[in-house]
């Protein structure tokens, strides 16, 4: 049992629907997990309920995050604890500037932590840092948060917000889909430099392509709401050259 | 329900100072009755209790305006307070261009050019609020500026109501010479009012070319009561501003009129409201397109929680010969709860054929996509709800051209939201 992230037979369903059917996955720190799967086979719902999204009800044997209960969590408590989820679709508020709200939310994560506001001065320079990492535009920083970006600009933006935050457990889900190869590298690459022994990633993605740049410890298959099969890197190779069907078939076999 | 005549007599006491007043008295006494909720224009908001009251009219000393003032509101003041004059209190130094005073001290030429102004813009004889005004008023502030004159400094007209069960029928005059251009905040504020009644009404001119801004600050406190006309006449080529800030009363309702007499004007209205409680807040607009060629910009913006209620009806009238008018209108409410209510009524009525004009309202949520994407980074509900409701209303608050007004706004909408689950 990992002391970083433990899930033990995760249900979840939404209006009736069971999406999630038992899910076990255990992160350690310093892992990459990649989590693959064929459309609606319960990705993004992983990502949301992790995230805390209320639309769902949820039932586990438990869901632990550095020792403590998750599933008892507001999202904001797991964020403070060290929670990140990059949206697949990132929200547009008008009106909310980018910056004061990171400024906002940092904040909340010290006050939780029993340390004092970010000095303006700090900010300013963290800022500077975490927008050369993720090449954004110091223009978009400023916006109001995703309002009139670019699809590549929006998960950028993920990415830089995730850098601000310093999480200990960053869930991407599909953070690749819809990006250009020079997007996707700035993405990835960004994620490598944020890599280290004390966090780890979650991968969230339909396709193999954004695990030639971050290199996962970890491939889960996710499907019908249950991880059918589990990998090294090499696994994602034959996801890409063989399609699902083959571990659809060998599932629905059992 | 409540006798005219009775609630009638508590005013007649008081002696008619300006030559309207006669007249006026006649009309409200004579055949003009109160509006009802069988009134279109008075469908949602019911005055009866308003009408049933005993008043009082206290003399109250205040010994600082200190606890009243907006912060960091630089600015000329004139007090008032329970509708008397507070001299004292006032600050109506040399100022280039603008004479500043109340009306009771108005003499000579200067009276005699209040006189002629004064009753001219405001209809007290389809009114009955502006007749009870017109017919009572003790004084207020006339305000003059000079052709051509740059104020610098915001001119403030602050009206206090102090004590319980005031009555105060507040009256101000302000004219703006042409090419001129200058501020205004009408800051209304309570101390321990409960009960509470404000029947205000503002003329204001705004002269060829001139350019002036009236931002009505309502802060009586929330057991209060206030009705307010604000007349605003226009001349070719001016522009005009007017800012309504809601931010306290238990039931107030205000009239904004415009008279666009003539051509190239442009006239802006915002107006930001956020009601609790059992509050009900209440704001009719009325712009009257007379002449071609002028614009008119209107935006107002309104959150309600509780069992609250939020009435808006905006009406543009554009005139036959009021051939190329812009004209805008919107008003966009968020309802925070189930039993809060809002009525909005836009309303257009045109009748020359060349006009571009469009209206507009909607009525919402939170929303609750922004809500969990703001609390997956940390933020608490609330905090992502304050942000979101400062969102909302930064449309309109960023016409807010004086900074202290704006930051006043935005901590008056935070403390709205930070009070609701306490």
């Amino acid at each position: 049992m990992s002391d970083f992230l433990d899930v033990k037979n995760l249900h979840a369903s939404i209006e009736g629907n069971q999406i999630l059917k038992g899910i076990n996955l255990e992160v350690n720190a310093g892992e990459v997990h990649a989590i693959m799967g064929p459309n609606g086979s319960g990705k993004s719902t992983l990502s949301s309920v992790l995230a805390g999204r209320e639309e769902y009800e949820v039932e586990a044997d438990h869901v632990k995050f550095l020792g403590k209960d998750l599933l008892e969590m507001a999202p904001e408590e797991r964020s403070r604890e060290g929670l990140f989820l990059a949206f697949q679709y990132p929200v547009e508020i008008p009106g909310v500037s980018n910056i004061n709200f990171l400024k906002a939310a940092i904040n909340a994560k010290r006050a939780h932590q029993g340390l004092e506001d970010i000095s303006a001065k700090e900010f300013m320079q963290l800022v500077k840092e975490k927008q050369a990492l993720v090449e954004l535009k110091q223009s978009l920083a400023n916006r109001s948060v995703n309002e009139g970006f670019s699809g590549g600009e929006k998960k950028r933006n993920e990415i830089f917000q995730m850098a601000m935050l310093q999480p200990r457990l960053g869930i991407l889900d599909e953070t690749d889909s819809g990006l250009d190869i020079d997007a996707l590298k700035i993405v990835a690459n960004g994620v490598n430099k944020l890599k280290s022994k004390d966090n780890a990633f979650i991968l969230i993605t339909h396709y193999q392509r954004l695990l030639n740049y971050i290199v996962p410890d970890f491939v889960h298959v996710l499907y019908n709401g249950r991880i059918v099969k589990s990998g090294d890197k090499t696994l994602a190779l034959e996801l890409e050259e063989k399609g699902y069907d083959w571990i659809i078939n060998e599932v629905e076999a059992v | 329900m409540a006798n005219k005549l009775d609630f009638l007599k508590q005013f007649d006491e008081l002696t008619a100072l300006f030559p309207a007043q006669g007249s006026a008295r006649a009309v409200i006494h004579n055949g003009m009755e109160f509006p009802t909720t069988r009134d279109e224009y008075w469908k949602y908001t019911r005055v009866q209790a308003l009408l049933g009251a005993s008043y009082a009219r206290n003399l109250v000393n205040i010994d600082s305006i200190e606890s009243f003032r907006i912060d960091h509101l630089d600015a000329h003041y004139l007090v008032f307070i329970n509708g008397k004059y507070s001299e004292r209190l006032s600050d109506t130094g040399s100022i280039q261009g603008v004479e500043m005073t109340a009306m009771s001290k108005a003499e000579g030429a200067r009276k005699d050019q209040m006189l002629d102004h004064l009753d001219r813009y405001v209809d007290r004889d389809r009114h009955a609020f502006n007749a009870l005004n017109t017919s009572y008023f003790q004084d207020g502030a006339f305000i003059t500026v000079a052709d051509g004159a740059q104020v610098e400094k915001p001119i403030c007209i602050l009206q206090i109501s102090a004590g319980k069960l005031q009555a105060n029928n507040a009256r101000n005059l302000i004219l703006v010479g042409a090419n001129a251009k200058a501020e205004f905040v009408q800051l209304f504020a309570g101390q321990n009012n409960q009960g509470a009644f404000t029947n205000a009404v503002t003329e204001m001119s705004i002269g060829e070319g001139a350019n002036a801004s009236l931002y009505l600050m309502q802060d009586e406190g929330s057991e209060s009561a206030q009705i307010h006309s604000t007349q605003v006449a226009q001349e070719k080529d001016s522009t005009s501003k007017v800012v309504t800030i809601t931010s306290s009363g238990n039931l107030v309702r205000n009239n904004l009129n415009f008279t666009v007499n003539g051509t190239g004007c442009e006239s802006n209205m915002y107006g930001v409201y956020f009601t609790s409680g059992k509050q009900h807040i209440d704001n009719h607009t009325y712009v009257d397109h007379l002449a071609p060629n002028c614009n008119s910009n209107e935006l107002y913006k309104g959150v309600m929680t509780d069992r609250s209620t939020g009435v808006f009806n905006g009406k543009i009238m554009v005139h036959r010969e009021a051939q190329q008018t812009n004209a805008f209108q919107s008003n966009q409410n968020i309802l925070l709860s189930d039993k809060a209510t809002i009525n909005t009524k836009p309303e257009l009525e045109i009748y020359a054929d060349d006009v571009k004009c469009s209206h507009g309202c909607t009525i919402g949520q939170l929303d609750e996509e922004a809500m969990f994407y703001l609390q997956t980074r940390g933020l608490s509900k609330e905090a992502a709800g304050k942000l979101l409701v400062q969102a909302f209303a930064g449309e309109v608050t960023e016409h807010i051209d004086i900074e202290a007004l704006r930051i006043y706004t935005e901590q008056f909408l935070q403390q709205k939201f930070e009070d609701l689950d306490a």
